[in-house]
This record gives C-alpha cells, sequence and structure tokens, in this order.
C-alpha cells in the first residue's frame, strides 16, 4: 500500500457538482460528509484516494505546493497563480466544464480599437496625450503581462489591480480597458465593452491537474491510474 | 580578482574616466520604473508600501533614479528665488554631467540571485552624441577589460534604431507605420508580425461597426463626432478621464486611411534585408551603403553619421575587428532611441556589460527640452564568476 492521494475538489457551487459528477462517472463515488463545515470526504471504491475541498484558486496554489496530488480547477487559476506552472503542475484531463475565457475588452465608443495592434497604438501615444500610461484593470497580472508584453510587444501600460467588478471599472474611471475572465459574455455586453478581434487570452475550463513531484513519486502510478479514469469519463 | 578588489577597481576606473561618483538611495519610489520601464518590469522588482502608501522598491538599475536626480539640480539651479543670479542668465541646457555608480541593483530572477553589483557611467547632457556613444562603448569596454585583466576574447555587438527610423522614412511609409515597426523594433517575433500583417500576408479578419465605417465613408466628421459622444455617455465614461472624442474620430480617420493601402513589397524586401544584416563594424557603412543603393533609397546622411561613429570609436582605441553590427539589434522600452550595445566573451550567454542611447527618457520623467542621454552598466559578478570558473 503506497501512500494516499489527496485530491482537491472545489468546495462550492456548479464546478464542485460537476468535479463530483465526472468522478462517479469515472468510478469514484465521492461520499460528501453529513457535517458541512467538514472539508474532507471519502470515496467508495478508491482506496487510498481521499477528497479535500478547497477555493478554486487555493488548489491552484496547494497543486503548486504539492501539499494536494491532484486537483480540479481552472487553467486560468493555474497559469496565473503559479509562477512556472509547467515546472510544478500538468494538465492531465481537460474536463469540459467551467468554461471561460480571459479576454481583453475596451470600451464600446472606442471604435478604432479593434485589435491588439490598435491596442498598441493607442498605448504608445496615451502619455503624450494623457501625461499618464493607459491603464489596465485586471487580476489576472501575470495573464497580462505575458500576453501584452511578450506575445504583442506591448510595454508601456500600467496594471490597475482589481478585486472585483473589475467590468466596473472604465466607466468609473480608474481604468481604460480591461482583462476579465468571461463565459457568455453578458457582463460585458450590460457594460458596454467589446472584446478585441485578437483579445482572447486563454480559453479557460476545469482541469484535472497533478503536481509533478507527486506524479514522479511513489504515488504516480495511482495518479495516473485515477487520471486515466478521469479523462475517459470527461 | 574577488569581488571586494572588483568593486575599488571599478570605482577607481570610474574616477580615471572623469566620471562624478554617484551615490543613490536603495530605495526608491517605484512608479517612475514602473511608468518608464512598463509591467514586464513589475514581476522583476522588490515592491514595498511606504506607511502612506507610496510604492516603493528596491533600486533595481541606475539609469532611471540618476536622469531624476540631474533633473532635480536642474531645477534647483534654475529656481528665481533660490538663486536669482544664475536663472537670470542660465536659461540654456543644464550643464553636462557624466555619473560614475558602483553599487548593487536588485531584482527578482527566477533561478540564481537577486542582487548584482553593477558598475556603470551615465553621461547626461552632452550634445556631441557621436563622441558620447564612442566615449560610453570605449569606457564600458574598457572597464571589463580593467576587470578581467585582459581583453582577449572580448566582444561587443552593436545597433542603432535611427539608422531603422532613417530607412522607414526614406521608405515613405505612412507615419502610423513608421511608429509602429519602430516600436516592435529588437523584437523579432514582434517585427516579423507587424510586417506580416503590413504587408498582407497575413490579414487577420478585423470586424467594423456599421454605423461608424457609414459615416466615415460619407466623410461626416461632425455627425462621427457626436456618434461616439453619445456612445461614450451611453456607457456612463467621462470623456475628461481617458481618452477624447476628437481622439478616436481622428485616429478612426487615420487607420480608415491606412486600411486600403499595404505595404508595397519592394518596402517589404528592403526591410527585410536590412534586419537580416550582421557585419563586423569596420564594414558596417560600406555594407549599409550597398544596402542603400540596392533598395533605391536616400539615408545617405544617417550612413554618414553611423560611419562617423565608427570612426570615433576607433580613435578611441577600441579594435572594430571585436564589434558586429548587427542592424536588428534593439531594445523594446520606447525611451531607447539610437545606439545600444552589449559586450560580452564568446560562448557567454550573458553580456558582461551593456548600454544604449535614451534621448527621449529625460522627457518622459519631466525635462521640458530635450536633454541627450547615453551610459552603460558591467556586471561585476559575472565578470568575477567568469573569473573563478576559469581559475
Amino acid at each position: 500500500m503506497t501512500g494516499t492521494v489527496t485530491l482537491a475538489l472545489p468546495s462550492k457551487g456548479r464546478l464542485k457538482e460537476q468535479s463530483i459528477a465526472v468522478l462517479r462517472t469515472a468510478g469514484y463515488d465521492v461520499r460528501e460528509p453529513e457535517d458541512s463545515r467538514q472539508y474532507r470526504a471519502r470515496v467508495e471504491g478508491g482506496d487510498g484516494l481521499e477528497i479535500a475541498f478547497l477555493s478554486a484558486s487555493e488548489i491552484a496554489r496547494e497543486l503548486g505546493a504539492g501539499t494536494v496530488d491532484l486537483g480540479v480547477t481552472g487553467e486560468d487559476l493555474v497559469r496565473e497563480s503559479l509562477p512556472a506552472w509547467e515546472d510544478k503542475v500538468s494538465i492531465e484531463a481537460r474536463l469540459g466544464f467551467g468554461r471561460a475565457d480571459v479576454i481583453v475588452a475596451v470600451p464600446d465608443c472606442w471604435f478604432d480599437v479593434r485589435t491588439m495592434a490598435d491596442l498598441d497604438d493607442v498605448a504608445a501615444h496615451f502619455r503624450a496625450g494623457h501625461g499618464r500610461r493607459l491603464r489596465i484593470a485586471t487580476k489576472y497580472w501575470r495573464l497580462t503581462q505575458e500576453f501584452f508584453s511578450r506575445r504583442h510587444g506591448i510595454q508601456v501600460y500600467r496594471i490597475v489591480e482589481s478585486l472585483g467588478a473589475t467590468e466596473g471599472a472604465p466607466a468609473a474611471g480608474s481604468a481604460d480597458v480591461i482583462v476579465d475572465i468571461t463565459s457568455s459574455g453578458s457582463t460585458l455586453r450590460a457594460n458596454d465593452l467589446r472584446i478585441l478581434d485578437d483579445g482572447v487570452i486563454l480559453q479557460s475550463e476545469a482541469c484535472l491537474v497533478a503536481n509533478r513531484m507527486s506524479l514522479a513519486g511513489e504515488k504516480g502510478e495511482r495518479m495516473r491510474q485515477i487520471a486515466a479514469a478521469v479523462q475517459a469519463a470527461a | 580578482m574577488a569581488l571586494r578588489q572588483m568593486l575599488s577597481a571599478a570605482e577607481a576606473y570610474l574616477e580615471e574616466a572623469g566620471a562624478q561618483r554617484t551615490v543613490l538611495p536603495v530605495i526608491q519610489p517605484a512608479d517612475p520604473f514602473l511608468d518608464m520601464a512598463g509591467e514586464d518590469l513589475r514581476r522583476r522588482i522588490f515592491l514595498t508600501e511606504s506607511e502612506t502608501g507610496q510604492a516603493l522598491c528596491l533600486r533595481p538599475e541606475f539609469t532611471i533614479p540618476v536622469c531624476l536626480q540631474h533633473l532635480a539640480q536642474f531645477k534647483e539651479k534654475r529656481d528665481p528665488v533660490l538663486r536669482p543670479e544664475i536663472a537670470e542668465r542660465n536659461d540654456g541646457p543644464p550643464e553636462p554631467i557624466r555619473y560614475g555608480l558602483c553599487a548593487q541593483v536588485f531584482r527578482q530572477h527566477r533561478d540564481g540571485d537577486s542582487e548584482f553589483f553593477q558598475a556603470g557611467i551615465e553621461d547626461l547632457g552632452t550634445e556631441d552624441w557621436i563622441a558620447a556613444d564612442a566615449r560610453a562603448l570605449a569606457d564600458a569596454m574598457g572597464l571589463v577589460a580593467r576587470l578581467r585583466g585582459t581583453d582577449a576574447g572580448l566582444r561587443a555587438t552593436l545597433g542603432d534604431q535611427a539608422v531603422f527610423a532613417a530607412i522607414l522614412d526614406a521608405l515613405g511609409l505612412p507615419d502610423g507605420w513608421q511608429m509602429r515597426l519602430l516600436r516592435a523594433f529588437g523584437q523579432p517575433e514582434a517585427l516579423a508580425n507587424a510586417l506580416n500583417v503590413l504587408s498582407g500576408r497575413e490579414a487577420p479578419a478585423v470586424t467594423q461597426d456599421e454605423r461608424v465605417a457609414g459615416l466615415l465613408a460619407a466623410g461626416d466628421d461632425d455627425a462621427l463626432l457626436v456618434h461616439i459622444e453619445a456612445s461614450m455617455a451611453h456607457s456612463g465614461i467621462s470623456p475628461g478621464a481617458g481618452r477624447r472624442p476628437e481622439e478616436i474620430v481622428a485616429r478612426l480617420k487615420e487607420r480608415a486611411a491606412l486600411a486600403a493601402t499595404r505595404l508595397p513589397d519592394d518596402a517589404l524586401a528592403a526591410l527585410e534585408t536590412f534586419i537580416a544584416l550582421r557585419v563586423p563594424l569596420a564594414e558596417a557603412g560600406r555594407a549599409l551603403t550597398a544596402f542603400e543603393a540596392e533598395a533605391g533609397i536616400n539615408v545617405t546622411e544617417r550612413i554618414e553619421l553611423f560611419a562617423a561613429r565608427i570612426e570615433a570609436i576607433r580613435l578611441a582605441g577600441i579594435d572594430l575587428g571585436a564589434i558586429t553590427y548587427d542592424a536588428a539589434f534593439g531594445r523594446p522600452l520606447d525611451y531607447y532611441t539610437g545606439l545600444v550595445f552589449e559586450i560580452g566573451i564568446e560562448g557567454l550567454a550573458k553580456p558582461l556589460a551593456s548600454g544604449g542611447r535614451y534621448d527621449r527618457l529625460l522627457t518622459l520623467l519631466g525635462a521640458d527640452r530635450t536633454i541627450p542621454g547615453v551610459g552603460f552598466v558591467a556586471w561585476l559578478d559575472r565578470i568575477e564568476a567568469l573569473e573563478a570558473a576559469s581559475e
């Protein structure tokens, strides 16, 4: 008997239900604790597999730190919250739910800005016209920097940290454009924001993610079995 | 040489070179760095906050704080209350100063150390840029050679954005395109992308707003402005907080004018030939003249200036055989305007020293006139590690 594999699942909402459903299809029947404040669960049919309920962003962090072996979380959170994520974790299965895009959106009235090249142009001239750099509201610092600086060579902008209601930043005057996550686009439309034609940074979905150290260790074989079963069920 | 000896040797070198020894505070306001060097720097600097919420950081480099110090002194000097006698007669540019720096800088690296010793000179205000460029390169190569105890195997790569800018201008490209290509200069991927799009080799589908397209086609600027103002008001966006409706109209028109045109094939071919150019510096003048003839453009004045600087570098005692001109070599920040260089050893990926001209930086930092600047730093820890490895 090798060590117990810890699988972290989202602790609430549709992500939790859908994660439990896909595990059930894969043959792992998660027995939710009767006490809802209990954050651990057993698995029927999965010896040596233990469930930990955590918030989705915590799951990405704990996977990176190796305190859990497997976890279900959004690809956006993995890429955003883990520096050099590919060295620490690997995506073992894409689960087909929790789909959402991380996007760049500008106010509707910026009729001249349709592409990242347009935004590059506007950013380059912004300081001369307004005495400050173009401001981007987002909670996705890392993804924004990679997309703007590395991919599109745009260096001159400032990120304004946004911890909620990012879509309101342009109207509130705290930022000019936003980088945010959207599934249906309805929040963006309600706020008169438009996604740039080439402004999709990431098409994210819920993934089964493994810590690479665990995967390389004695639990690795068991983890790969679980991943294969979940992949087949997804 | 151990690091401690290297520090005193570097300080002695800077003094011999006639630079004014300058000490900068370790803790700096973070905003100038983030504003000038961009968000990409954010994850590499050590950020903290003052009690009052001001963003502070550990000094990540010398250039920006030296420029700020230069401007502050200049302001004080011209203050009519503090210095009435000088303010009256001294309305010209500030005295040029060459600042000598030798201290630690702090940057986060994924692997390796986060604190490094650097030594260098920032030359601010020297109008004779040819002499200043040559001196910066000569000082940088001299410093590295002094610290290594030899100039054996020393190689430099040199680039110059001003040549690229002159070619874009001579090709008669629209201003908007020139600026876009200039911004991508020094970033091979971004430059290739921009060339592909402008030449129509890659034509990404771009959406448009029907109403706006109609007004543009009709040339009805007033109606366009009204439409944009209404849209802005509808979205609750204050026209004073960011981009103004007039600005959007102007850019819409500029964009529409360019949409119908493509970068001509011969211009594309010329630009691609140019950015592939890589020759020993001694041959760079001839190579550029040959390129000019082949492309059928006139950039003679710029080539002559380039050649004059090569001569100044030769006269400074630098072996031109150790320097390669790489036409596409540049830095992605908007304040670099001309010369850039890196000095290293064959087979070693990381440079031992690097430098460049940043004539736009002091204006961006608030100077009310153009103040030229050129500078370099040597990475003392890298030189020391190299010595330790070879012993």
